[in-house]
């Protein structure tokens, strides 16, 4: 395993998020609710590129005709299909069978880095 | 459950039971205050459009042997469907259920009414092996509720009946609401049933408005079907009322491959339009719809049909239905031929005896001490 | 005291300076509808991920489809896609439901000539469709007559919202001019002239999005009930953006109460599903996803309609078809149809262009 370096704390904090390259492969950083998460920017569904797209709270599971706003800047929708993730879980929020493949990501610092496999398989 | 010898082999979910005389039959049954306008306008609803087809609408050997209209006479449709085929239980379905779609609703009310107690005295009381629908109009919700539970208790009442074409909006919208909620309550099935469509109140059959020939109108019945299971589902009615059934009549089943796979594709990205929803909306549809097999679908291999099925998990979905007396009615034997064993079994007979409870045949029933 | 009398005005329009004045007052879940849509478009209903899919937009919010050199960037470039048939907006698509034909009548034409001049210039993988308003057939027709021999100029384009069904014969110039003009008659859908349904309006728009296909049974209905393929032996029609597999049951049906009724059409020679099979395509977007991968592609086989369907990816809304992703569906054989030859051999097509 490896760490790699990939953003600063201040950077992150502004914007919200990052995209980063590595080996090849896109992954988004996010800070959410005062932590740092790194998804693979492909979506489970179609391959759309997930972690562009609009970040969001959503309407809970509730009673019918019934509307509970939760999860505020906490939710990623898919910019094309609209599939909404957690960004704390990489949970399909419709189905949490399907989740985004995350990495870990560890904070030094001002330094924040995510750690991967040195050897990437074949990417999907 | 097919393994009891009691258990009915063949049920019929959709037979039309006709008046004999239409302006007679129903005013024993009708207030004196509606009298003149039943006699000169009927249901009111008027010609449908596109409706002259040439075929008489009947199947011509259905005439009964005094020559009165086909259906009209609850013995001789016995010998001439029921007995001729083996047909265990007969689900009757209407007259009159396209009241809905009249202007006046309380003439629309007092019909409704006027037909439950006239199935009941017509009807019910001349053979065990009768099951009706309670007719409603359910362009007065409200009083539709009320008729549902004052003919509920009525043990040859198995469901309640509505046009498939509904005369405000699609039918999981919430005026619909107390209809299902008393439904639920006696545990009575909603069934839907085309015929009315573009009459009295109601839209064009069409989003791009009439059609032309009866013929016409006849291959697109399944339209309405894909919307009030799309609008029953999205709305949330089946979490509201769990326990709540609905039954597509006459509307086709293969279309249901095509709606089920593009609600759940929808479902996964607009979620959070409908957060009441817990399951995938074709959880929904296998748990709580069922369709009926006339006029059964004839693909060029006739496996297809069931294959199709069998692919989207609908085997306990599908009921047999004829349609007798009308002209695309279904003979049996011919439709069992179309499905393998063991779903054969399930769409002749065994997942109507669930739905409705007919669990024994009317000879068994009899037989058994009370 | 005054002797002016009194004066009352009972009808003054005050209203809020911007929508995000309401916010304070209104229920946090509702606010991005509130801001994104105020009392309702009146159009169809409001989605929560809007029409474009977010990667398509630039930072200052217009759509990469929007102009040509993004477009073949974004789109045409990044999915090696030979031949892109450009359909215009949903609502230069709608035009024909505007309610004054000759405005209509103008702007289809200026948007024809708009297309050929700063796109179809551009790049010979662009082809175009002629926009017509068919709430004037003969303006209509004339329209395609116009156009109808630019080279690429591929179909005519109407929507799939109509105040009448397309097999009527309100619209047969336009079927005329286009087989004259060797073209076929695309329908799209987006707008609405009334409810969607038999029924009436759904409430939301995933209810709405479900039942698409809803016009589309019945126009390809009438059409094939009207003998419009028979008076128009070699007009093709296309159905794009509607999903397919609900063309088996429109098939089946059809069919069989053929047989029975064949009287009140005589005009008919062969079983309707042929007609639809011989005269109809179906575009791929947005795609069904059946439980098991290859059920789609089985239901189809079934009616036999592997010539009918097309690929289409429906760039840049939200419900995109990934060319990579959903070619999958089809086995080898059937999906080289799919994704190319069908529409080559359509739209008279050769092979790809070496840019």
């Amino acid at each position: 395993m490896e760490r790699i370096a990939v953003a600063k704390v201040g950077e992150i904090a502004e914007k919200g998020r990052k995209i980063i390259t590595i080996n090849g492969m896109e992954i988004g950083i996010f800070l959410v609710n005062g932590k740092y998460y790194a998804w693979r920017n492909i979506c489970p569904h179609a391959f759309a590129p997930v972690c562009v797209g609009r970040i969001s709270g959503t309407r809970l599971p509730s009673r019918v005709y019934e509307y509970i706003y939760g999860k505020d800047q906490q939710i990623i929708r898919c910019p094309w299909h609209g599939w909404e993730f957690d960004l704390e879980t990489g949970e399909h929020l419709a189905d949490s069978g399907v989740r985004l493949r995350g990495y870990p990501v560890e904070v030094d610092g001002e330094d924040i880095y995510v750690v991967i496999k040195q050897a990437v398989a074949n990417q999907s | 459950m097919t393994a009891s010898s009691s258990a009915p082999k063949l049920i019929d979910t959709d037979i039309h039971p006709t008046f004999a005389n239409r302006t007679k039959d129903l005013l024993p049954f009708l207030p004196k205050v509606w009298h003149q306008q039943w006699i000169e306008s009927g249901t009111g609803t008027g010609m449908k459009p596109g409706k002259y087809d040439g075929t008489f609408g009947r199947k011509m050997d259905a005439f009964t042997d005094e020559g009165g209209p086909p259906a009209s006479d609850p013995a001789f449709l016995i010998k001439d469907h029921m007995d001729r085929y083996g047909v265990d239980y007969g689900i009757l379905v209407g007259p009159n259920f396209g009241i809905s779609l009249t202007y006046d609703p309380d003439y629309a009310n007092a019909v409704a009414s006027a037909t439950n107690d006239y199935l009941v005295e017509v009807w019910l009381k001349a053979s065990p092996r009768f099951r009706a629908s309670i007719v409603i109009n359910n362009s007065d919700p409200i009083a539709a509720a009320k008729e549902i539970d004052r003919m509920a208790k009525h043990p040859g009442m198995i469901q309640v009946i509505m046009p498939a074409t509904s005369p405000m909006r699609p039918y999981g919208q919430r005026m619909y609401h107390p209809i299902y909620e008393v439904c639920e309550h006696y545990g009575l099935p909603v069934a839907i049933h085309p015929g009315v469509e573009g009459v009295g109140t109601a839209l064009p059959p069409t989003p791009a408005g009439h059609t032309t020939r009866f013929f016409e109108i006849h291959n697109l019945f399944c339209l309405n079907f894909l919307t009030h299971i799309n609008s029953l589902v999205t709305e949330g009615v089946f979490e509201k009322f769990p326990k709540l059934k609905f039954v597509g009549i006459e509307g086709g089943i293969s279309w249901l491959a095509h709606l089920m796979w593009r609600m759940d594709k929808n479902y996964k990205g607009l979620r959070d339009q409908v957060p009441w929803l817990k399951r995938l909306p074709s959880e929904y549809i296998r748990e709580h719809v069922y369709l009926t097999t006339q006029p059964v679908e004839e693909s060029d291999d006739p496996r297809h049909l069931a294959e199709l099925i069998q692919n989207i998990r609908a085997e306990d979905m599908i009921m047999f239905s004829s349609d007798y007396p009308h002209w695309d009615f279904d003979n049996p034997e011919a439709v069992r031929a179309l499905f393998p064993r063991g779903l054969r079994e399930k769409i002749m007979a065994d997942n109507a005896a669930k739905l409705y409870g007919l669990t024994e045949t009317v000879t068994a029933a009899t037989t058994t001490s009370a | 005291m005054s002797d002016k009398p009194l004066l009352i005005d009972t009808d003054v329009h005050n209203s809020f300076a911007h929508r995000r004045d309401l916010l304070p007052y209104l229920p946090r879940v509702w606010h991005q509808q509130w801001l994104e849509d105020g009392v309702g478009s009146g159009l169809k209903p409001w989605s929560p991920i809007g029409v474009t899919k977010k990667d398509s937009l630039s930072p200052n919010g217009g759509s990469f489809a929007n102009d040509p050199h993004t477009l073949l960037e974004d789109l045409v470039e990044r999915y090696e896609i030979d031949y892109a048939i450009l359909t215009g907006s949903v609502s230069m698509i709608g035009i024909s439901i505007h309610f004054d034909a000759d405005y209509a009548n103008a702007v289809a034409s200026a948007w024809n000539d708009y297309l050929i001049d700063k796109w179809l210039s551009v790049s010979p993988k662009f082809k175009g469709s002629i926009i017509i308003n068919n709430n004037d057939p003969m303006a209509a027709a004339r329209e395609i007559d116009r156009l109808g021999s630019h080279p690429g100029m591929v179909q005519v384009m109407m929507p799939s919202a109509s105040r009448t069904l397309y097999g009527q014969r309100f619209f047969h110039p336009i079927y005329e001019a286009a087989e004259r003009n060797g073209l076929p008659v695309a329908v799209h859908p987006g707008l609405d002239f009334g409810p969607p349904t038999p029924s009436g309006f759904p409430s939301r728009y995933i209810e709405f999005h479900n039942i698409l296909p809803i016009n589309f049974m019945a126009h390809i209905n009438s059409l094939v009930c009207e003998g419009v393929f028979e008076k128009f032996p070699n007009l093709k029609f296309i159905a794009v953006e509607g999903g397919i597999s609900w063309v088996a049951h429109l098939m089946w049906r059809m069919d069989k109460n053929y047989k029975a009724l064949r009287d009140q059409v005589p005009w008919l020679k062969k079983l309707p599903s042929e007609y639809i099979r011989e005269h109809v395509k179906i575009t791929t977007q947005p795609i069904e996803e059946p439980e098991k991968p290859g059920q789609l592609a089985e239901l189809l086989q079934m009616i036999r309609a592997e010539e009918m369907i097309m690929f289409a990816t429906d760039y840049p809304h939200w419900d995109f078809d990934n060319p990579k992703a959903v070619l999958n569906e089809f086995p080898r054989g059937m999906r080289e149809l799919v994704s190319g030859l069908n529409a080559a051999r359509l739209y008279g097509l050769e092979a790809p262009v070496i840019s």
